[in-house]
């Protein structure tokens, strides 16, 4: 059904419209976002003269920093007209991203002038106005996209104490800003927390999925419990908010034993498991995301997803990967198609098991060590590579609706799947 | 140029008693149609259909219209037989904000402990008037061969024995 751009070079250089007419079963729009967060955006001023922050989300909630290491008001992320998010970075003008701009009043994504497609900044819940009862705003406890309230009961990870954190990732130097800039907790309160879950569930359908995530924190009697305790006592008090022992809900941690994943299963109301595996091969695994490496492995990592599935059952575990990182040099692949084939392999080494694979587009931000990096990785490639995660959902019968573009909204491969009919 | 939705056509798809269908396109071409029974239109001229179900096939093919350019029907038929086939595309599907959180309202306010998956804007296309005294007129103007013989007959109590045409 498809063609690919063939040669590495016309891969490199392929606009959007050689891309998308070379994946003509991809549609256009779900090419264009995984081209915008590749590129990243840059806003117009005139663009950021409609931003309100009554009205739309503003950046600065996020646990990640943004690629041009500012923290300004500028819009969350965008909306496109299928109803799927592009979440994106700010990016330099020096380095080629996309603009949005107005046509007519309307914010608009354009590209050498052109404008491309009509977008909508994420609206704001009614909640991000409040404070809380120790002070803070709201929104800097709970975050919110456009269906989902995004907890983050710790904003660091241990895996940096001894220098080891993840190459792309920037969640220390991000939560150091955050604290001083916009006084955001390092770590929360978990009954403050379910206070303002239970605020921001005033508001009428605006919620569909409650997500957890933190760094890693390898304390404890055995490694990770206190990691898990964190969760534990935060699912514990926002479960009392509900009449259903279970509520829509994803939880996206370390990669825990299955004591620790039993326990998580068994005393809180979470339904669906992430563990990111970042990168699917075990040289690249050791030396981007060393932390990870030293205290789980890349094997036992992979082990301790299928084990997840035993207790939270198919279709609701998934690890995530970053695209682009498996091309970095000096340590990645040669070639996209040795990159690809090596990720899909793996991707389906798990999908036979019951787990999905989802990926993000990498993003190199300056707090993080890659951050001097461009991601090298081709849109041509991308698409592949959504398309490959995608085709194993349709092979194994994964549904991914947990982390899908009203849960998420990150994933390119996720969007494909909106149209998986199992029934 | 889009068409403009009539004061009677918007009278008929604002009367509580007209039936609302939206018929899509399955994967495999065929033909689905369904209930629509918040549908209305925009001060725009758009269509607003409420899709209550996210897995529901229509929903699908709702994406999949939007996604790869492929059209959709909407037939609104009146109390009086009055029957309209709008066909159009999918615009936009919203999924949340301030629209979408007064749309779950209505669909609860109706349903009871219902959902709402997305509010999907449609643009019409074309509009064409299936009402059946209208097309029974259009019919026999534009095309008198297809019309049976025994419908043009005298009647017998009018007929004359010599065959005598008036």
């Amino acid at each position: 059904m498809s063609r690919s751009v063939t040669s590495l070079a016309s891969r490199q250089a392929a606009t959007l419209a050689e891309v998308a007419a070379a994946h003509p079963d991809v549609p256009r729009l779900i090419v264009l976002k995984t081209d915008v967060q590749r590129r990243g955006v840059f806003y117009t001023d005139r663009a950021l003269s409609v931003l309100d922050p009554k009205i739309h989300s503003i950046t600065g909630t996020h646990i990640f920093g943004t690629r041009d290491g500012k923290i300004a008001p500028r819009p969350e992320s965008l909306l496109l007209r299928d109803g799927t998010s592009i979440i994106i970075t700010p990016t330099a003008l020096e380095e080629d991203p996309y603009v949005v701009d107005l046509v007519d009043g309307q914010p608009f994504l354009f590209d050498g002038g052109h404008p491309l497609e009509a977008v909508d900044y994420w609206p704001a819940p009614a909640y991000y106005g409040k404070v809380s009862r120790s002070g803070v705003l709201m929104k800097n406890i709970v975050s919110a996209r456009p269906q989902r309230l995004v907890v983050n009961p710790s904003r660091t990870c241990t895996f940096w104490n001894n220098g080891k954190g993840c190459g792309f990732c920037d969640i220390v130097p991000q939560t150091k800003k955050g604290t001083k800039e916009l006084n955001i907790p390092v770590t929360l309160d978990p009954v403050e927390v379910a206070e303002v879950v239970a605020e921001a569930l005033r508001e009428p359908a605006r919620f569909s999925a409650l997500f957890l995530t933190a760094g890693s924190n390898v304390n404890g009697a055995a490694p990770f419990d206190d990691e898990v305790e964190t969760y534990v006592r935060v699912l514990r008090e926002i479960g009392k908010l509900f009449r259903t022992k279970k509520f829509p809900s994803q939880l996206m941690a370390t990669a825990f034993s299955e004591a620790q994943l039993r326990r998580i299963y068994d005393e809180t109301g979470v339904m669906s498991y992430t563990a990111d595996i970042e990168v699917l091969d075990e040289v690249l695994f050791s030396q981007h995301c060393p932390g990870k490496a030293e205290w789980v492995g890349y094997q036992e990592w992979k082990h301790r997803l299928v084990h997840a599935v035993n207790i939270f059952g198919p279709g609701r575990v998934n690890t995530g990967i970053v695209a682009g990182i498996e091309l970095a040099p000096p340590y990645g692949f040669a070639t996209e198609d040795e990159a690809l084939s090596r990720i899909l392999d793996e991707a389906e080494d798990l999908a036979r098991q019951g787990v999905s694979t989802v990926y993000i587009v990498w993003s190199p931000r300056p707090g993080s060590v890659l951050g001097k990096q461009r991601n090298p990785a081709s849109l041509d490639y991308l698409i592949r590579l959504a398309k490959g995660l995608h085709a194993l959902r349709v092979e194994y019968r994964l549904p991914i609706m947990f982390d899908d573009y009203r849960h998420c909204g990150n994933h390119p491969d996720t969007d494909l799947s909106r149209l998986l009919n199992f029934d | 140029m889009p068409p403009q939705l009539s004061p009677e056509l918007l009278e008929i798809l604002a009367h509580p008693a007209t039936q609302k269908v939206i018929a899509t396109l399955d994967e495999d071409g065929s033909p689905r149609a369904v209930p629509s029974p918040f549908l209305h239109a925009r001060p725009d001229g758009l269509l607003v259909h409420f899709e209550l179900l996210e897995t529901s096939v229509t929903n699908r093919n709702l994406l999949r219209s939007l996604w790869f350019d492929r059209k959709l029907a909407v037939t609104l038929v009146g109390a009086e037989g009055q029957t309209f086939v709008i066909k159009a595309v999918p615009a936009k599907a919203e999924i949340s904000g301030s629209a979408f959180g007064r749309a779950f309202e209505t669909v609860r306010s109706v349903l009871g402990d219902a959902d709402l998956a997305a509010v999907w804007l449609l643009r019409p296309h074309a509009i064409v008037d299936e009402t059946y005294t209208t097309r029974k007129r259009d019919e026999e103007e534009r095309h008198p061969f297809s019309i049976h013989l025994d419908r043009l007959l005298v009647p017998r109590d009018q007929a004359t024995s010599d065959w005598t045409k008036p």
